[in-house]
């Protein structure tokens, strides 16, 4: 093998079968408590959520207690900043929110295709130009993005499609880093010789990705989903530079809008983060959907028929 | 997605005489065919602005007397004039020398405890490990500007929580946002966020190590610890190797730590990341000439360092492959 | 099945988002479009738009900032600029020149004498175009908390000595407190008090430009504060901070020199503080005279781009001249209108609400706004102001340096002037 890749262990030694329930089966062998492990996770979980915390409780404060009154101390005004932010525009808040559903979820999942696609060709043939395919698009990552919005304006220009969603949508469905992780994950997950086996059986190449392939990276692929998702939820650069029309604004990009009304307003601290605390939900909402797909027993029925 | 449990190839026998060459020829075409949406959009969205910010790179604007009205300007051929002065910019190697003092920090500790998180996770003995998942990637979602916001505020010594419990201890509370600590603090904020991503990553792919492997561990006796070292870091290589290479990138071109702490101490200058000044001279200075410059220069530095790295960890793998 | 219906679920959203953008009624009036980030402009807008139906007006919201200067420069060179543009004054000349904005002279012939010269000579850039109309500006002000002045028997400073004095016994009475803070995170401020002691940091001379940062004027204002905060009689930290928030609110910083829009902010920074807070002229460095520098404020501008010059320039004029806009301008914006005439009028005469103990509070502004000095901006300000941020944000880490941080200012920004191909001496 002349590969130039870190994947070739993986490569050769495909697993057949996925593992069977870990998460709440067990039931053998009586399953024993490690305390300090937990406790370190838990620590860790501390860390992470300390923070957010006080976003959340930030959130509960009226503007007149943002900034003066214990941190960590819940305030009185939630109720009213939620509806101070429903006020704000006709609602436009929500319009943003919707926007951002719209460019994540529809985004999200092309990219994810694509990546699947790409994963899945690049982890399972062998073709020449294979490796130099690979290396050409993560070296697409090496340029800063920072520098890549004003060209891209300006080619979407020429086709008149800035200040439409489209402009925020089509740069985003190529990810390096989902193909990457399709790719490995394909790797790991899709037996070689099942594919081999497929084929022999007479099953065009479209026929074995979707039936065998795709099952089988559906854990992987939701990694991806969820990564694009968030990375396109959280995007500001590019939907800043293509829109100019607000009622085509992402979340972050109108509340971008509230934090800088001109030197002579001040930035509208409790809108902002209280539309922060509700925009962080959503994706609590989808991490909470998506992670069940982590626990592989729900596919192993697919894999051993 | 697709139906599961429908017997792959059904459709066989039908098929079967189509013949072994022709399957042959569909079997080497298809790949392209698969990576055909990545090629078009990575043409569209990648090579066609990288061309063009080239381009830009060796162009500069040229001014005409005061440069104001009609013909006050124009775009004129700039040779390597702006790559010389990138290289040259004493201020944009010392914040090459900053940001690799914050990578040696951020790295290491951040893929360390997200192998060890992802470990935890995929560990039956260990619980809560539902809400220790959701926490610890709960960061990740939150958007830059609110994290700032937040660690700014957790920062400020007048403010800060911290303080109040350092010195209720009775031990003296740094200021964060000055000297060394300013590091520490920075790098802090890029752990915090994306410890949860890349320990997500790397349980993604511990999930996917087969059953029968942990099976064989067991029955050889194998501790925890020693299954958790001996098979299963070794399996998720090609996860660490990934994280290793995309945070390596990610550190390189820093961005929103810094600028987002920036207006709260008088210690960060705007342009204390190669990518703060690459953002400062396109987005505020309006020199996107000098901007694309800069940002090839940090292009390719980034490129061999990552891809150095890329090509080491292949190596390693491929000796040990030959070991075996 | 799904897969087919996703696709075209997918295929439907795609021609409908590409298609969205062009869907205005042809009804033969003409359509412009605004780019403005002050809030509650739509509403004024609406107020043009109901009196005049063949020009329709539509706003589009954006957030203001260096940013949105390459927005527009970004948008003009691809042909998709908006027709009006709301831009801050230090933004023209980089608007101009990248020939965003156009020149309206001949449009809007007459309309100069609605506003003070000093201001209107900022969007001529001193010369015979003119590249935008005035909108609102921020006349610098002393705004102090009076119950604490009295409470610590201080008088209100009327020359700079005085106020090194004022700060000085201030720290005597309650080593704690600080009369105010040197922040090296706005250079506007900085620009500002400039201003005052007769800084014209860009000018034009028939065809070339002066930097003139790191000038007599320059070095009085930089000389001065860093005694103060090298002798740690003001504090070294930035402004717009939770924690510069928490000082003023604490009353440890009692006064803030800021524009006629800082009560506002006040409101947000230090809540508990209502009432308690009076505005005064800026202390003077020629005792006795009445002059003031500028923190903020913005203009109208026409692009280059708009088909419609002669429409958008109507509007401009209109928005920023009309009394019923103006009175709409002040009420639903908030903003302080630069057209003279508004400064005295009807909406103007009650005091902000979180100044209502000070109800001559918009009489005292239009005396200070009479003598502000003309302002002198050029075409790389946000050059300017960053190398303000890093050298001055270093040197009041140190408590030192600031002669050395003005010239480090006037080298950078002649630098770049230079570079690009400017006629330009310093």
């Amino acid at each position: 093998m002349s590969t130039a890749s870190p994947l070739n262990t993986v490569d050769a030694a495909s697993p057949a079968n996925a593992r069977p329930a870990s998460e709440g089966g067990g039931a053998r062998r009586p399953r024993r408590f490690a305390p300090l492990p937990t406790a370190a996770l838990l620590l860790g979980a501390l860390y992470c959520l300390l923070p957010v915390a006080w976003v959340a409780i930030a959130a509960t404060k009226a503007g007149d207690e943002l900034f003066s009154t214990f941190t960590f101390a819940p305030g009185s005004g939630l109720w009213e900043n939620v509806s101070d932010l429903h006020g704000y525009r006709d609602g436009i808040y929500w319009r943003w929110m919707v926007n951002s559903a719209l460019y994540a979820g529809l985004g999200a999942l092309l990219s994810c295709a694509v990546s699947a696609l790409g994963g899945y060709a690049l982890a399972l043939y062998r073709f020449p130009g294979r490796e130099t395919i690979f290396n050409v698009l993560l070296a697409g990552v090496l340029m800063p993005p920072v520098i890549l919005a004003v060209p891209q304006y300006l080619l979407l220009a020429e086709v008149d499609l800035t200040d439409s969603r489209l402009a925020v949508l089509l740069p985003v469905l190529l990810s390096p880093y989902g193909i990457y992780l399709a790719r490995i994950y394909a790797a790991a997950a899709v037996p070689a010789d099942v594919v081999e086996a497929a084929r022999m059986d007479g099953s065009g190449e479209w026929r074995i990705f979707r039936s065998i392939a795709l099952p089988m990276m559906l854990p992987g692929l939701v990694t991806v989903f969820l990564f694009q998702f968030v990375a396109i939820w959280n995007n500001f650069l590019l939907p800043y530079i293509m829109l100019s029309d607000d009622e085509k604004f992402p979340l972050t990009l109108g509340l971008f809008t509230l934090l800088n009304q001109g030197s002579t307003t001040p930035a509208l601290y409790t809108l902002v983060i209280t539309g922060a605390l509700l925009a962080v939900l959503p994706l609590i909402a989808l991490f909470l959907l998506v992670q069940r797909f982590w626990s592989l027993d729900l596919l192993s029925g697919a894999v051993k028929s | 997605m697709s139906a599961p449990g429908r017997a792959p190839g059904a459709e066989a026998p039908a098929r079967r005489r189509g013949g072994a060459s022709a399957r042959a020829t569909s079997a080497r075409l298809a790949p392209y065919g698969f990576l055909a949406p990545t090629a078009a959009l990575f043409a569209l969205f990648f090579a066609l602005p990288i061309g063009y910010a080239l381009y830009l790179s060796v162009r500069k604007v040229q001014i005409v007397g005061l440069g104001l009205g009609p013909d006050g300007r124009e775009e004129v051929w700039a040779g390597l004039a702006n790559y010389r002065r990138a290289l040259t910019d004493s201020e944009l190697l010392a914040g090459a020398l900053r940001v690799l003092g914050y990578g040696a920090i951020v790295v290491p500790v951040m893929l360390g405890l997200a192998l060890f998180f992802a470990l935890l996770l995929d560990d039956e003995r260990v619980r809560g490990r539902r809400f220790g998942r959701l926490t610890i990637f709960l960061p990740y979602a939150v958007p830059g500007v609110i994290a700032a916001l937040l660690w700014g505020f957790l920062y400020l010594p007048s403010v800060s929580p911290l303080t109040d419990a350092l010195e209720a201890v009775g031990l003296p509370a740094p200021d964060l946002l000055d000297g060394a600590p300013l590091f520490g603090a920075l790098a802090n904020i890029a752990i915090w966020g994306g410890t949860g991503f890349n320990m997500i990553v790397i349980y993604t792919a511990l999930r996917a190590i087969p059953a029968e492997v942990h099976e064989a561990a067991r029955l050889d006796g194998c501790t925890p610890l020693q299954t958790a070292l001996r098979i299963k870091i070794p399996m998720v290589l090609p996860s660490l190797v990934l994280t290793f290479f995309f945070s390596i990138i990610a550190t390189l071109q820093v961005f929103n730590e810094p600028t987002t702490l920036r207006p709260l101490t008088n210690s960060l200058s705007t342009t204390w990341s190669p990518l703060m000044k690459v953002y400062e001279d396109a987005f505020t200075g309006g020199d996107i000439h000098a901007a694309a410059a800069t940002a090839v220069v940090i292009a390719l530095v980034t490129l061999v360092l990552s891809f150095g790295f890329l090509r080491l960890a292949t190596a390693r793998d491929r000796r040990e492959e030959n070991a075996r | 099945m799904r897969h087919r219906a996703t696709a075209t679920c997918v295929a439907t959203l795609l021609t409908a988002t590409a298609l969205g953008g062009c869907g205005a009624a042809d009804d033969g009036a003409v359509r412009l479009t605004y780019w403005a980030w002050a809030p509650g402009m739509e509403e004024v807008v609406e107020l043009w738009n109901e009196a005049n139906p063949d020009v329709q007006v539509t706003v589009k919201k954006q957030a203001s900032g260096d940013e949105l200067v390459t927005k527009t420069v970004t948008a003009a060179q691809a042909g998709t600029a908006p027709d009006l543009v709301q831009a801050e004054y230090q933004a023209l000349p980089t608007l101009a020149s990248n020939n965003v904005t156009a020149d309206i002279s001949a449009e809007v012939a007459g309309v100069e004498d609605a506003f003070t010269p000093a201001v209107w000579q900022q969007v001529t850039l001193g010369t015979d175009a003119v590249y935008a109309l005035p909108q609102d500006s921020g006349p610098l002000l002393f705004f102090y908390r009076a119950d604490l002045f009295e409470e610590f028997g201080l008088s209100v400073p009327e020359t700079w000595d005085e106020f090194a004095e004022t700060a000085r016994a201030l720290r005597e009475i309650d080593p704690d407190r600080r009369l105010t803070t040197f922040s090296a995170n706005d250079a506007g401020l900085f620009a500002g008090l400039a201003q005052q002691a007769g800084a014209q940091w860009w000018t034009t001379e028939t065809d070339r430009w002066r930097v003139a940062i790191d000038d007599e004027a320059g070095r009085r204002v930089s000389a001065f504060w860093e005694e103060l905060v090298a002798e740690e009689l003001v504090d070294n930290q930035p402004m717009y901070t939770p924690a510069w928030n928490q000082a003023l609110n604490e009353g440890r910083q009692i006064a803030w020199i800021s524009g006629v829009w800082a009560p506002g902010t006040l409101a947000t920074a230090a809540p508990d503080t209502e009432g308690t807070w009076e505005a005064a002229p800026l202390p003077q460095w020629e005792p006795g005279a009445n002059v003031t520098g500028s923190w903020g404020g913005s203009t109208t501008a026409v692009t280059t781009d708009s088909e419609h010059r002669a429409e958008a320039a109507e509007f401009a004029v209109w928005l920023n001249t009309d009394p019923e806009a103006l009175t709409a301008l002040v009420q639903t914006c908030g903003i302080y209108p630069a057209a003279t005439a508004a400064q005295t009028g009807e909406a103007l005469a009650a005091p902000p609400p979180f100044l209502a103990n000070q109800p001559e509070f918009y009489e005292t502004v239009a005396e200070v706004a009479e003598g502000a000095a003309p302002a002198a901006w050029g075409p790389n300000v946000t050059v300017a102001y960053s190398a303000f941020n890093n050298a001055f944000g270093a040197a009041a880490g140190r408590r030192a340096g600031f002669e050395e941080a003005l010239a480090e200012m006037q080298q950078t920004t002649f630098d770049d002037m230079d570079r690009l191909g400017f006629e330009v001496v310093q």
